[in-house]
């Protein structure tokens, strides 16, 4: 059995559904983030893990403990607010030891526990400091090691940096990884930013208005998303409905142009209406031995996106995104012309309509 | 025609010198109107003696047998009505910020009706409904006093509850109870531990004006024949013609010092609260 394991968990705010039916095992020492757009439910969620909130239905289990109905200072459960939540009129060192004096540990047990979590969070020389003397960076890696300083089952992460600027918030992620991974912690993380969320997880469950749209490792929700939505939402992506030509040979058409994809569609009849979706990096121009999937596109637009070159096409009636990574010696096509473009049948992913 | 920016900025110093003077002027103007009456009565209450000046007055006031008494009764009843004032009004505060945010207003008004309401009709409701059975609390001196600090808790409370409510949104509060309560705190530990001093000068503000009122109260005090501070002194000014003065200096004396502490300690202690909120 799972280490944490929620499952069937509904949660209503009056009539509205808030989650509906959230079933997920985290395995000891996992890094699972929640991702989707704001008001899908992804705090919600993790305050019931927490329990600051009490499902509506279905159970939380932790190691193997019915947790659901526990109050939240019975739970042995590190949170992590956006906003830091340090304690203003304590220290950084008596904001780390608040939850060992809250459980009454020795003097002796406190400072060690607290010296060591200001090693790992890298904060020496700031031990004496309020909070309001730290940046917001800093101030968020106190409230890990005040977190962390309890020893608890889980970590929960909400939004830890989206209130951090660009730089600190990439340096900051892996920091938190690189500790989650040293401790060996179970957590979960919650994010509205698909590279966060893809760069330091182990898995990922993409949320949508209150449901579990697909759980699984970065690798696989990338780049073999199982439904429009998350598609759409991990990554930039083309998507154009068409119409299954051939279900054995998998042609299908968009807009009268035929392509051919890897995914079965056996299950299909010919003539269904079906949704194809095509990362802009899988699609180039195409070189000579080529045959599958070759398209004649009209170039659109081209923008420079600094490591990427981005290019607009048109292919029959349809607009598509086309990335190819910058050099200085990139031969770009002329905008209005006519150009060979192709993508392997791999990257025709075909949805549900 | 174009100012030339050297006219500009030649231009503008007159004008800020000006408003400068004008504030000026105000300041003493306002200040004025407090000091003279203050002066006046301060040299008053200095003429104790015939022909000299100097504190005979504050002598005979403090020799008076019933001036002591009167000013010790109203301080404990002054310090009882903070107290209890403070259990009442912070968890209810807290809880409303917290749980219940919706109901602030209904709150807000409840508190203020001390303000809308009448010194004199509310002595007088309050003797009617207390003088006779089942709730007869006007028979001896001790009940009445009871009922006394009852009341003053609730005059208290606009003072209390804006202050501890301003306190209470200058933190986060609902973050930071969940932060401790995470962290597996109980509510009494969330509440001395992490409410109660991220307030403390809100709290502290909101006993001293209590403070401030309780000592000064005169028509409940009066009606209710109760031997405070403010009865003392209107029969003083019927019976004596310096010691009243005395008496006021010595009550505004008291409340400066209040103020002063307010101040004191708000300047140490609120400087990470406020710093951390403007971030
Ligand atoms: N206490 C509450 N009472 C009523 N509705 C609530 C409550 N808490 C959340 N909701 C609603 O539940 C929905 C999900 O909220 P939630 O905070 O879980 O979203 P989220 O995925 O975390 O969004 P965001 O990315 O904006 O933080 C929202 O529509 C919100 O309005
Ligand atoms: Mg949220």
């Amino acid at each position: 059995m799972s280490y944490l394991s929620i499952s069937h968990v509904t949660k209503q705010f009056g009539n509205t559904v808030v989650v509906d039916d959230f079933n997920l095992e985290i395995e000891k020492g996992e890094f699972v983030s929640f991702l989707g757009p704001s008001g899908c439910g992804k705090t919600t969620t993790l305050r019931m893990v927490a329990g600051f909130e009490i499902p509506t239905s279905g159970k939380i289990l932790l190691d193997g403990a019915d947790i659901t109905d526990k109050a939240p200072n019975q739970r042995n459960v590190g949170m992590i607010f956006q906003s830091y939540a340090l304690f203003p009129n304590m220290t950084v060192a008596q904001n780390i030891a608040f939850g060992l004096s809250v459980r009454k540990e020795s003097r002796e047990m406190i400072t060690q526990r607290v010296d060591e979590m200001i090693n790992l969070i890298n904060l020496e020389k700031h031990a004496t400091k309020y909070p309001y003397q730290l940046s917001g960076g800093q101030q968020q890696r106190v409230s890990l090691a005040r977190a962390l300083a309890i020893h608890p089952q889980v970590l929960l992460l909400d939004e830890p940096l989206s209130a951090l600027d660009a730089k600190i918030r990439v340096s900051l992620r892996a920091e938190i990884r690189a500790i989650q991974k040293k401790l060996g912690i179970t957590a979960i993380f919650v994010t509205h930013d698909q590279e966060e969320a893809l760069s330091i997880s182990d898995r990922i469950v993409v949320m949508n208005v209150g449901v579990m749209e697909q759980v699984g490792t970065p690798f696989e929700v990338y780049n073999f998303p199982t439904t429009v939505f998350s598609a759409n939402f991990v990554g930039s992506l083309n998507n154009a409905s068409a119409e299954v030509v051939n279900p054995a040979s998998g042609f299908i058409s968009i807009d009268g142009v035929q392509f051919e994809s890897a995914v079965d569609l056996t299950q299909r009849k010919s003539g269904d209406k079906v949704r194809v979706a095509i990362r802009p990096e899988r699609l180039s121009f195409a070189s000579e031995q080529k045959k599958a999937n070759v398209v004649d596109a009209t170039i659109e637009n081209i923008t420079f996106l600094g490591s990427v070159v981005r290019i607009r096409v048109k292919i029959g009636g349809t607009k598509f995104n086309m990335d190819t990574f910058n050099n200085p010696f990139l031969d770009l096509p002329k905008i209005g012309a006519v150009e060979q473009i192709t993508c392997s049948r791999e990257a025709v992913l075909v949805l549900d309509e | 025609m174009m100012p030339s920016p050297v006219s500009t900025a030649v231009a503008v110093k007159p004008s800020a010198t000006r408003k400068r003077l004008g504030s000026w002027l105000i300041f003493s103007a306002v200040s004025l109107y407090f000091l003279i009456p203050l002066g006046a009565t301060f040299y008053w209450s200095l003429r104790g003696q015939k022909d000299v000046l100097g504190f005979e007055a504050y002598r005979k006031l403090f020799a008076d047998t019933n001036f002591l008494p009167a000013f010790s009764e109203s301080i404990v009843n002054a310090v009882a009505t903070i107290f209890i004032s403070l259990l009442i009004v912070v968890p209810t505060a807290y809880w409303v910020t917290l749980r219940l945010p919706k109901l602030r207003p209904v709150v807000e008004f409840i508190t203020l009706l001390p303000f809308v309401i009448p010194g004199i009709v509310l002595v007088f409701g309050i003797i009617r409904l207390y003088s006779r059975p089942p709730l007869l609390l006007t028979a001896t001196y001790d009940s009445s006093r009871i009922l006394l600090i009852c009341v003053y808790v609730a005059l208290s409370f606009p003072y209390m509850f804006r202050s501890v409510d301003n306190g209470l949104r200058a933190i986060d509060v609902r973050t930071l109870t969940e932060a401790a309560q995470s962290l597996g705190a109980n509510w009494t530990t969330i509440l001395f531990k992490v409410i109660f001093p991220n307030l403390r000068v809100a709290l502290l503000s909101g006993a001293l004006l209590t403070f401030a009122i309780v000592i000064g109260e005169l028509t409940i005090a009066l009606y209710m024949a109760q031997h405070t501070l403010g009865p003392y002194m209107a029969n003083l000014t019927r019976s004596k013609v310096y010691e009243p003065s005395a008496m006021a200096i010595v009550a505004f004396a008291i409340t400066w010092a209040a103020m002063g502490i307010i101040d004191f300690v708000g300047r140490g202690s609120s400087k990470h609260l406020q710093m951390a909120d403007t971030e």
